[in-house]
């Protein structure tokens, strides 16, 4: 991008002043060695506690992303080589050595554990991808780095602006997106699922007692939501940034501490960052010696003109800058594309990965696979777990392209077990949010017939209407004189009552389901009663 | 000043009145139980329920406890004087330790899980292994007389000893072996040389170390749940900060509810699919995988292993009473779900009861599709269980695996 040949005409001479202009290098320096590190930490992790094994190598049968099926696992000790290899190499990447060649590496290796198995995908390892992919192309070992070390060539103190802009853009797509996903009206009107967690999380010190009230839950719901989707606007101000940046780090401890996701609290603190002055690390640095030498601080750096220089790019720019737009754009879109789907992406989870929808739901399933032979009529029950690991099973219940890659398996093998053709039906049933469990998929469609790929899954069967869960709500023990305990009845399905085969026939069970039939009540219909504790 | 102060009364006497006719109303949509909703917290609710279940497993390991003593009485005085009045008592005997025993299958949480689990001893496969059992390894112990060992006891492999053995020592009269002629005591000629009263002996002389083993067993089990012993039901009771086996209150709900998936892998996929023909099965049925091939009492089984899931999810005392996992789902306000998981297992209960055949291997035979309604209805339970129930409650299905999350 830094490649200029003519002058430029005014305002895209603007833009390319503001993409060109010089940044200090040390915030890169800074998030190349947090993220080099975290990486090694987390590889370090994942070997350490046996997830290599549990996540990776165990399982008889991957799940394998749309157009992706050519990856497949390494045997054992292989595997174990590309995460022990992955961690030196983020090692490598915190001390700045052999940069370009490391970071290449670390998003080919890393970005292959990722594809190994859909069921592993998590949103920050997806991050932590897309972070070492824009990496490569930010010459962040430019200082403080075994290369600028050995190679005084390379030894800069400046970055063009974009690097930075691209690294914040990038932060803020995750933000602002795991904000809007929460722009539900089970986040929002219900609370779902952050009552469900909380009240779980009882046995927290100090907070815990806390956590199963409703207007806990409500407060977490709207701040985290607040919060995603404002916080990129405050870092963005110079004023407020401290303030913000306080905001991010309670907001991560908190979710560290109340929910096992493991590094991406760090990730994001770290990543936070990346919306301070790009001084800020030579600033600090320069503090800390001036309060430890007691001497003055040294001068800032000069500030060298413009590497543009009012020119305009040349090819290799252009390039550079329409790479740079397409990848914002992709950014942009993809998480938009569930909104193609229609419905509930929750539900239907079409859309649903690499769009930042960060814990934004609590689902469970219960699948059998259905297995008939049209030429005998004979029938069989397979149970996903004689191939899958119970999480790759938790995973799979919810996600209908994953029931149906493994019903592909399935049919696959009843075939080649000379039982074939067969076909292969689902029933699946789930329950978002606390709701009651309902068919998640047509019973009725042979998925040994159905393809893979982005067009939508037409049986998937629609998401249920009726609200999540609503929790009993209570106050803390001593936190006044009285305990409030909600008196009306639970609301019943919106939709229909369910019903009930152990008690059809019976009048007592025809009466109650005409019960279940009543209007759901408003929210200010629902009555409390106090009594004294 | 009286005008003011009537309001809060007036108040509370309409909410008391509408809180009396919610609860008179509610029982009548409870199919399955009789129980009054008592709401509580839902973090009180939670460690009610661990102080219950404990309570509850402790309970039933001493009912399994009295019916080993019983069972090692009655098959020592077989070894002592074996005759039809004394067989016939070991064999009652059995059938009532078995009874109790498959109470305690679902209860299988702490000392009795797996090693690798909180509080994992591996008392339970040493009591009764199935599906892991072997009757051929139980007749090469007969021919080498193995039992006698002075380390039998503590030999790691456990289809020699615990209740599949016994039942076979106790119930097979007759001097066929299932082992395959390539096995040692075939090809080498030990089982034909043993005559009918020398196998019958060696029968009873091994059941008598088995019976004896299984009591010794049980006490170790009662003993590791009592508080002043073991102290697990304690350990339950407590999880929290500072319990070193169950951290969190919820790390122990989620070995209580673990136990309660016994009925999805053993008793949906294992006792009822497989002989069902609708898994792991060559032919139409499979009624050679039925538990209990000797006593025919797979039916009572599955029976007593309802009763050990009720016991867990509704409450440990008569008729269901007392705290269960339907408690903690009352208090965090889910009734609904509460009602469905009592009324899917009293289902599983009636289907159960709607199968005529005394034995299930009968009713594979005649009425397959009784059997199939009560694979159904199991399965009832087991949807429920897999997603509502661990949705509402946050737990984890068992044998999950740790791992970062977003």
């Amino acid at each position: 991008m830094g490649t200029t040949t003519e002058v430029a005409p005014r305002a895209p001479r603007r833009v390319w002043d503001w993409l060109l202009a010089p940044r200090d290098l040390a915030a890169l320096v800074f998030f190349r060695v947090a993220l080099g590190l975290m990486v090694a930490v987390s590889m370090a992790r994942l070997l350490a506690f046996g997830w290599v094994d549990s996540l990776f190598a165990r399982p008889a049968f991957h799940f394998t992303y749309w157009g992706f099926g050519w990856v497949h696992a390494l045997p054992a000790p292989w595997l174990h080589a590309v995460f022990a290899a992955v961690g030196v190499l983020g090692v490598f990447l915190a001390v700045g050595l052999f940069y370009r060649l490391t970071v290449a590496l670390l998003f080919v290796a890393f970005t292959y554990v990722q594809l190994v198995d859909v069921s592993n995908y998590l949103n920050h390892y997806y991050l932590v991808s897309l972070l070492l992919g824009l990496l490569f192309f930010i010459p962040a070992h430019g200082a403080f780095s075994v290369d600028a070390w050995r190679r005084p060539g390379l030894r800069r103190d400046w970055l063009p602006a974009w690097c930075t802009y691209l690294l914040r853009f990038q932060v803020a797509v995750v933000y602002v997106n795991a904000g809007l996903a929460k722009l539900t009206s089970d986040w929002l009107l219900h609370a779902q699922p952050l009552h469900i967690w909380l009240s779980a999380r009882t046995s927290l010190p100090l907070v815990g007692p806390l956590l199963e009230q409703r207007w806990v839950a409500y407060g977490a719901a709207w701040a985290g939501f607040l919060f995603d989707t404002t916080i990129v606007a405050f870092m963005l101000v110079r004023r407020l940034r401290p303030f913000a940046y306080g905001a991010v780090l309670g907001f991560h401890a908190a979710t560290s501490v109340l929910f096992p996701i493991g590094m991406f609290p760090v990730i994001m603190s770290t990543a936070a960052l990346a919306f301070f002055e790009p001084s800020w690390p030579r600033r600090l640095v320069a503090r800390l010696r001036a309060l430890v030498t007691r001497r003055p601080r040294p001068e800032p750096l000069p500030v060298p003109e413009s590497s543009g220089g009012g020119a305009s790019p040349g090819w290799k720019g252009r390039m550079g800058l329409g790479v740079a737009v397409a990848y914002g754009l992709l950014q942009l879109l993809l998480p938009l594309r569930a909104h193609l789907y229609g419905g509930n992406v929750l539900w239907h989870e079409q859309g649903m990965r690499f769009s930042w929808r960060v814990m934004a739901r609590e689902k469970n399933g219960s699948v059998t696979f259905v297995v008939r032979a049209p030429a005998t009529g004979r029938e069989w029950h397979v149970s996903p777990r004689e191939y899958l690991t119970r999480l790759q099973e938790r995973e799979m219940s919810v996600q209908p392209d994953l029931i149906l890659q493994l019903a592909h398996r399935i049919a696959r093998d009843f075939e080649a077990r000379g039982l074939g053709p067969v076909e292969v039906r689902a029933d699946a049933r789930v329950s978002l949010n606390g709701r009651p469990a309902v068919l998640f998929v047509d019973p009725e469609v042979d998925l040994a017939r159905e393809e893979e790929g982005v067009a939508p899954k037409r049986w998937i069967l629609p998401a249920p209407e009726s609200p999540p869960v609503r929790l009993r709500a209570h106050r803390a023990p001593g936190s006044s004189g009285f305990s409030w305990t909600q008196v009306a009845p639970h609301p019943p399905s919106a939709s229909e009552a369910e019903r009930n085969d152990s008690t059809s026939g019976n009048f007592g069970s025809r009466d109650c389901t005409v019960r279940l039939k009543a209007p759901v009540p408003l929210p200010w219909m629902m009555r409390t009663s106090s009594t004294p504790s | 000043m009286e005008h003011t102060r009537s309001h809060p009364r007036a108040a509370r006497r309409t909410a008391g009145m509408l809180l009396l006719a919610v609860l008179t109303l509610l029982p009548a949509c409870r199919e399955g139980g009789t129980k009054p909703p008592v709401v509580v917290p839902g973090a009180t609710a939670r460690t009610e329920l661990l102080g219950a279940a404990g309570a509850c497993v402790l309970t039933t390991a001493r009912e399994f406890q009295a019916a080993a003593v019983e069972l090692d009485t009655a098959v020592a005085a077989l070894a002592a004087r074996p005759e039809a009045r004394t067989r016939e008592a070991a064999r009652a005997a059995y059938h009532r330790a078995m009874e109790a025993w498959q109470v305690v299958e679902v209860m299988q949480v702490g000392p009795a899980a797996r090693r690798a689990l909180p509080g994992g001893a591996d008392v339970r496969d040493n009591i009764y292994s199935w599906p892991l059992v072997s009757r051929c390894a139980v007749e090469e112990q007969l021919v080498s007389r193995g039992y006698e060992s002075a380390d039998f006891p503590t030999a790691p492999l456990v289809n020699r000893r615990g209740l599949f053995p016994l039942e076979y020592l106790l119930f097979h009269e007759g001097g066929d072996t299932a082992c395959p002629a390539s096995s040692p005591v075939v090809s080498g000629g030990g089982w034909a040389a043993l005559s009918a009263e020398e196998l019958a002996a060696r029968k009873r002389a091994y059941a008598a170390v088995l019976a004896a083993d299984v009591r010794r067993r049980a006490a170790r089990l009662v003993e590791a749940w009592e508080t002043d012993k073991g102290g697990f039901s304690r350990t339950l009771e407590t999880a929290g900060t500072g319990n070193a086996v169950f951290p969190t209150t919820q790390a122990a709900l989620n070995a209580l509810s673990d136990a309660l998936f016994y009925v999805e892998t053993e008793v949906k996929d294992k006792k009822l699919a497989v002989p069902l023909g609708l898994r792991d099965c060559a032919g139409d049925t499979c009624p050679e995988a039925l538990e209990s091939p000797f006593t025919g009492r797979s039916k009572a089984n599955l029976r007593a292993n309802l009763v050990g899931l009720r016991r867990l999810t509704e409450g440990c005392g008569a008729g269901y009473a007392g705290t269960g996992f339907d408690d903690v789902l009352v208090a965090v306000g889910s009734e609904t779900l509460a009602t469905k998981l009592r009324e899917r297992a009293v289902a599983a209960e009636a289907a159960l009861a709607a199968i005529e055949e005394a034995d299930l291997r009968d009713a594979l035979d005649q009425d397959k599709a009784s059997m199939r309604a009560l694979y159904d209805a199991v399965k009832g339970v087991t949807d429920v269980l897999k997603t509502e129930f661990v949705t509402v409650l946050d737990l984890e299905l068992p044998e999950g695996t740790d791992g970062d999350n977003d």
